[in-house]
């Protein structure tokens, strides 16, 4: 992508829209709203993407500036990573301790299939369901689902809904999310640090923001370990989804599937509705013996 | 080649005055004490963008370069390396955070057609998409966190 950037610097509207959004959301500052136990923090960098995105629908901006912004992004978002890895050396100690725990939780990105493929399976979508939830879908999923199936296939139609999706809606979604979850449930910071690196560098950004705002004591050691967490991701990731995400998606589809039409076929008779609703318990409960599984 | 670390170089001074002035009016950093942190890592992300691109194999993204290289230049006893941990300390991680997503948000507002034409179903299932990546992380990591005892 970095083989785009020529003339980019010269875009001086886009970059004066960008100063005048950090100047702004800066101003604006951290806000935070606390929902029973948990609290969802308002970050400068939350506000910047709901005006980014507002800002494309006036004038100020056309679909020119839209599209050197991507590269910008990129450009940007290097000296996160680097910040990532300067935080990450003298912690170095710590994450040799962690080292599994970062290992192995490369494994909890599965859980989009876990949680996702039923749930998609009980709305009753068919195999779009398949592209949807192999993965976080970002570009390299999107070429891999494309090689395997074809864009215009059903899986490559799943896959595109999730990677616009995510385009728009998940660096606010896991945004607001993270420092909710982070605050309500019990699980350490340390551990949704590690969580963080979930594939995609504007997500992770959104992801980290709140952990560190909410728990600045710990900041070195979770930017730290959502750094190493977030360059596992993107050095693995897309081969996780080759040899495993992707074959477990099918085989997981195809006992959803399988089990919903035994149940219609025992239930000539039942409405349609009944079925569904017998679908309903019989993928929680598959769900559920996973979820134990894990924990045991 | 040259022309590219030309424009790099360019695109890094537009970046680092937003990154300045986020860190100041956020973070009350005044931009000169936090132009060594900057400078620092520009620098790292730079010679990572090169080593991406005079390496022939690609199958390296090049965050991975810049992220490696700026580990090994701050593990402890390497020369300099305290030096760079203290001048980039200045540098707040949200500061780099919100141009980011400003730049974000630009480029986002173009897929917002497509997006508004997803159904309510692609949504459900997205949201745990999401969610699932993240709490199936979280979950893990903590389970071994706890056996080493770490946490």
């Amino acid at each position: 992508m970095e083989g785009k950037a020529l003339g980019l610097w010269k875009d001086w509207r886009l970059h004066a829209v960008v100063l005048a959004i950090v100047i702004v959301t800066e101003l604006i500052g951290q806000h935070s709203i606390s929902i029973g136990a948990g609290i969802i923090l308002l970050l400068p960098m939350l506000y910047a993407v709901i005006i980014g995105i507002s800002i494309y629908f006036t004038p100020i901006v056309t679909k020119k500036q839209s599209e050197n912004a991507e590269t910008l992004v990129y450009i940007t978002l290097t000296l996160l990573i680097a910040k990532f890895g300067v935080q990450a050396g003298p912690a170095l100690p710590q994450l040799i301790a962690a080292g599994p725990a970062l290992i192995l939780q490369e494994l909890g990105n599965l859980g989009t299939i876990l949680i996702a493929l039923p749930i998609a399976v009980l709305l009753g979508l068919k195999r779009e369901s398949i592209g949807m939830t192999h993965s976080i879908g970002r570009e390299a999923n999107l070429a891999l689902i494309t090689d395997k199936f074809g864009l215009s296939s059903p899986e490559g139609r799943g896959v595109m809904s999730m990677y616009i999706f995510g385009t728009v809606f998940g660096s606010i979604f896991i945004g607001l999310a993270s420092g909710f979850l982070a605050t309500t449930l019990p699980l350490h910071p340390y551990s949704f640090a590690m969580a963080t690196g979930i594939g995609s560098g504007s997500m992770t950004a959104a992801a980290l923001g709140p952990l560190v705002a909410a728990f600045p004591d710990m900041a070195d050691t979770i930017t730290a370990f959502s750094g190493a967490s977030n360059l596992l991701t993107s050095v693995t990731g897309l081969y996780a989804s080759i040899l495993i995400g992707l074959p477990l998606t099918e085989k997981f589809y195809k006992v959803l599937t399988k089990r919903r039409e035994k149940n219609s076929a025992e239930n000539m008779m039942a409405s349609k509705l009944d079925a569904e609703s017998n679908v309903g318990v019989i993928t929680e409960k598959v769900t559920d013996d996973t979820k134990s599984k894990v924990v045991k | 080649m040259l022309k590219n670390i030309q424009e790099w170089i360019l695109l890094f001074i537009i970046v680092s005055v937003m990154v300045a002035v986020g860190n100041w009016i956020g973070y009350e950093v005044m931009p000169l004490e936090a132009l060594p942190g900057i400078l620092a890592l520009v620098g790292i992300s730079l010679v990572g963008l090169i080593l991406h691109r005079v390496n022939p194999y690609k199958g390296i993204p090049s965050i991975a370069y810049i992220g490696i290289l700026a580990f090994i230049v701050t593990i402890p006893g390497v020369p300099g390396a305290e030096q760079i941990v203290e001048w980039t300390s200045k540098v707040n991680l949200l500061a780099i955070a919100t141009p980011i997503l400003a730049y974000a948000g630009i480029s986002i507002g173009r897929s917002w057609a497509d997006f508004a034409k997803l159904g309510w179903k692609t949504i459900i299932v997205g949201m745990f998409v999401l969610l699932g990546t993240y709490l199936g992380s979280a979950v893990i990591a903590e389970i071994l966190l706890r056996m080493q005892g770490i946490i």
